[in-house]
């Protein structure tokens, strides 16, 4: 722990103190059994830590069904991403490793090793071989499932790597910056679901409207392309769609001059308000799972990144710097999205309320934010009602018998609290009756307490006026 | 748009209280959507807002008049009677009573005796109202009426939106169908309410001071929103019409029926106001948050409950905030619009931000305001 965090959680002890109560009170729904694991899913596991640092926790704690499965997914997504992500590969290398990347995770003993050096996931891809060990032991449902959605991503992110415009211009408008967020998160959304349906974990009805699950990976990815402005800026990418940001600046990179702090914030709270539109379906999918263990490896990222958009939100530190929200905040979060979904809904409120609290009239987005908290205070409220129809009618009437009872329990109420009291007065007469008996001196005592409670006034000069005697 | 907006006419469609607020969007949406229906204007005074033409005529009426309504019926006999008609909600409690109740049930018996098909009726979202939060509220809700229901207003509408439904396929009129649209914080160009209560704040300098916390939800709804619900609840009952005498499904039922009409954006109460004054022009620096002085709401309620006693001792009228004003501005009530959307195919037309400018526009032309470079909304020379 540095110095700064224990200074940062001496002043924020209720967050101090949800770390220390998942520490000790989190039990994970599901265990994994290393004992009984082969040696190559024991290096998938290494590689899972070794790659991902939020989804890892979770990934473990699944339901023994999906356990191997999701892991593997995990993997093979994270393979696509390195390759993807990696511009030492050259185009006409990298175009037919992405499109054929589902072919080769069904190639015994297929790895890669044309990562430069400085791509941190490398070793991955090297020892991709106990990666596709695995996944040619799993379902052929599972498989089936795992190699459409790699051939979709390796499709769509091929077709992003061969478009020029794409590379110099980033993106151009809020329809292809959801195309995006689409291939990279979209298709993950969708290929989870089919698992989870697959293996009876949530309700089949999720596969009907896919809206729902396109929505969880949306917010996801666009939540991390708005907190990540800095991070991507720095390394010349640029994901947020020019149609957003013409509207505020001439350059892209100029949002993060500070002269300009102001319209950079208006133009963040316009992608925040673009992101918000999906919660709804978010919550609404969450209530299509059946599985606890699912609910939490779904329902965490999402709780996670309604707190970033809080923390995003009309915070010009988000263009200077990388902003994370605290680990205090992250055992929080945890805590309350691994119950149940009315928990994790009245979360989404506090944060939605904290996000409305800093919502200013001079923003032009404004109105949009406001709308979008109220939507999914709205739908809150009708999967959670406060209000029933039958409670509006009429005013509860007290019959007799009703009378009765009110007037027996406040005589109840006086007997309980004059035996109470007779019992301690009691007591306390006992006590000092028997402490007479030992030989107590009441008499001094009270005159001692006497003399420091009211002191005489000859004692009193002295003490309280030394100076006078001086003069 | 939806399939509604494509009939060509809707016959011919009586609309009472056509030159008033919400009546006046009905002419113009029909003449612009529907443009081969007939439409006959009722009104007490149709000097206002007449939009006459080849299709578009105008009659001086009082609905509270049987015998010449009855007159007018025979003459006109309409396919479709839209009832907008309603006073003021201050107006007097007689004035109430017998324009909203006896004007409703004229109307009802005049149309049901000359075979109009069709007849909807303007409700409001307020007939559910006991007073207190109304959060997400659906047609489940009981109408309030009587003692329990703390707005005479809301009391006859209640009363009328009963009596219009009890008259859906009635043994003596089978083939008369109706049904209610209930509107809820209805604002627009014309408004005299809802911008213009919210501009006068601005006016008056009153818009530093916010009552209650602003978590409180409320729904506005766009006059031209409620306007085309209306012609898709007249289209659902003709085409219901035009099968009699089988009875849709209850699932898909419009006949006999109220709905809750909003634009399906609930806001918080002062983002709402707040929005109105920066689309009036309001300054950074008037529109400021760390600015705004935020009243408890109960304290609100208490200086609105005292307010209105001094201004009773002196004789002096309303005060600009009364206990009424000050509940609110506190409390939630938003609506559940999922039935309208099922039934009556209904989606907002115009979202909240155009709806708001359009409204704003209007309302500032109509009083001769505008802002000035001071932040100050300063009163021109009405012509």
């Amino acid at each position: 722990m540095k110095s700064s965090e224990i200074l940062y959680y001496a002043v924020h002890p209720q967050e101090l103190r949800a770390i220390v109560q998942w520490m000790v009170w989190h039990n994970p729904v599901h265990e994994r059994n290393p004992e009984k694991e082969s040696e190559t899913l024991k290096q998938c596991f290494y590689y899972l830590d070794f790659t991902s640092r939020s989804f890892a926790a979770v990934i473990k704690e699944l339901n023994p069904e999906l356990l191997v499965p999701i892991c593997v997914f995990y993997l093979v997504l994270r393979g696509l991403d390195t390759i993807e992500d990696d511009m030492s590969i050259q185009l006409s290398e990298k175009e037919p490793l992405l499109r054929n990347f589902d072919q080769s995770i069904e190639k015994e003993g297929w790895n890669y090793d044309g990562n430069g050096s400085r791509e941190k996931d490398r070793e991955l891809l090297v020892h991709f071989e106990c990666v596709v060990a695995e996944f040619r032991n799993l379902k052929p449902v599972y498989r089936e499932i795992i190699k459409d959605i790699a051939k979709k991503m390796g499709d769509g992110m091929a077709d992003y790597c061969n478009n020029a415009e794409h590379n110099i211009h980033g993106v151009n408008s809020i329809k292809d910056y959801q195309l995006y967020c689409h291939y990279v998160a979209g298709l993950v959304g969708e290929g989870l679901t089919r698992l989870f349906v697959e293996s009876k974990l949530a309700n089949p009805a999720l596969l009907e409207r896919p809206e729902l699950h396109e929505s969880m990976g949306q917010f996801l990815q666009q939540i991390n392309i708005i907190r990540d402005i800095k991070e991507d800026l720095d390394d010349k990418r640029r994901f947020w769609p020019k149609e957003v940001w013409s509207k505020y600046v001439d350059k892209f990179e100029d949002l993060c001059k500070p002269e300009n702090k102001e319209i950079a914030m208006h133009c963040s709270s316009e992608m925040c308000a673009i992101a918000l539109e999906n919660v709804t379906d978010c919550l609404f999918y969450l209530a299509g799972i059946k599985d606890q263990s699912v609910f939490n490896f779904a329902a965490i990222p999402q709780a996670m990144a309604v707190a970033t958009v809080e923390l995003c939100f009309r915070n010009p530190d988000m263009f200077q710097r990388n902003v994370k929200i605290t680990k205090g905040q992250a055992c929080q979060l945890m805590m309350e999205s691994t119950q149940n979904l009315q928990v994790l809904c009245d979360t989404f409120k506090r944060y939605v309320r904290k996000i409305h609290k800093k919502n200013d009239p001079r923003d032009p987005s404004f109105l949009k934010i406001s709308i979008a908290c109220g939507k999914i205070e709205q739908f809150i409220e009708s999967i959670f009602p406060t209000q029933k129809p039958k409670e509006i009618t009429g005013k509860p009437v007290l019959d007799e018998k009703a009378k009765a009872e009110k007037d027996e329990a406040y005589w109840d109420g006086i007997y309980m609290a004059a035996a109470a009291g007779g019992a301690l007065l009691f007591v306390t007469f006992f006590m000092f009756f028997i402490a007479w008996m030992a030989g107590a001196r009441f008499d001094l005592a009270f005159s001692s307490m006497k003399d420091t409670l009211f002191p005489s006034g000859k004692g009193s000069g002295q003490l309280t006026n030394p100076e006078h005697k001086e003069l | 748009m939806q399939s509604a907006e494509r009939i060509k006419s809707l016959g011919h469609v009586v609309i009472t209280g056509g030159c008033g607020f919400l009546g006046h969007h009905l002419v113009q949406h029909i003449q612009q959507y529907h443009p081969k229906t007939q439409i006959s204007v009722l009104d007490l005074r149709t000097l206002h807002n007449n939009f006459s033409s080849e299709s578009t005529k105008y009659f001086d009426a009082d609905i509270t008049d049987l015998n010449s309504l009855r007159d007018l019926f025979e003459e006109l006999k309409p396919d479709v009677v839209i009832h907008t008609a309603s006073p003021h909600l201050d107006a007097p409690r007689a004035v109430l009573q017998k324009v909203n109740i006896e004007g409703t049930e004229n109307l009802l018996k005049c149309a049901a005796e000359v075979g109009t098909k069709a007849f909807v009726y303007t409700s409001s979202a307020s007939v559910v109202m006991e007073g207190g939060d109304l959060k997400n509220v659906d047609e489940r809700w009981p109408v309030i009426t009587g003692k329990d229901q703390p707005e005479f207003y809301a009391h006859t509408k209640g009363i009328a939106e009963q009596t219009v439904l009890r008259a859906n396929r009635s043994k003596e009129h089978p083939q008369f169908l109706t049904c209610a649209i209930r509107p809820a914080g209805i604002f627009g160009e014309g408004d005299v309410q809802v911008i213009p209560g919210i501009l006068g704040a601005l006016k008056r300098g009153q818009y530093k001071a916010q009552l209650g916390s602003n978590d409180n939800l409320f729904d506005f709804t766009y006059v031209g929103n409620i306007a085309y619900a209306h012609l898709l609840a007249a289209g659902a009952l003709l085409s219901t019409h035009a099968i009699l005498p089988s009875i849709p499904l209850d699932m898909e039922r419009v006949d006999g029926e109220a709905y809750f009409i909003t634009n399906d954006t609930p806001v918080y109460f002062w983002d709402f106001a707040r929005a109105v004054w920066k689309a009036a022009g309001a300054s950074d620096a008037m529109l400021d948050p760390k600015k705004v002085w935020v009243l408890h709401a109960d304290f609100a309620m208490f200086i609105g409950n005292a307010m209105e006693w001094v201004y009773w001792g002196l004789r002096k009228g309303a005060p600009s905030l009364t206990w009424q004003k000050a509940k609110f501005s506190t409390i939630n009530r938003y609506h559940n619009v999922g039935k309208a959307k099922k039934r009556l195919g209904y989606d907002p037309i115009v979202d909240l931000e155009e709806g708001i400018k359009r409204g704003v526009q209007s309302v500032l032309e109509r009083e001769g305001w505008k802002m000035g470079p001071g932040g100050v909304v300063e009163v021109k020379k009405k012509q």
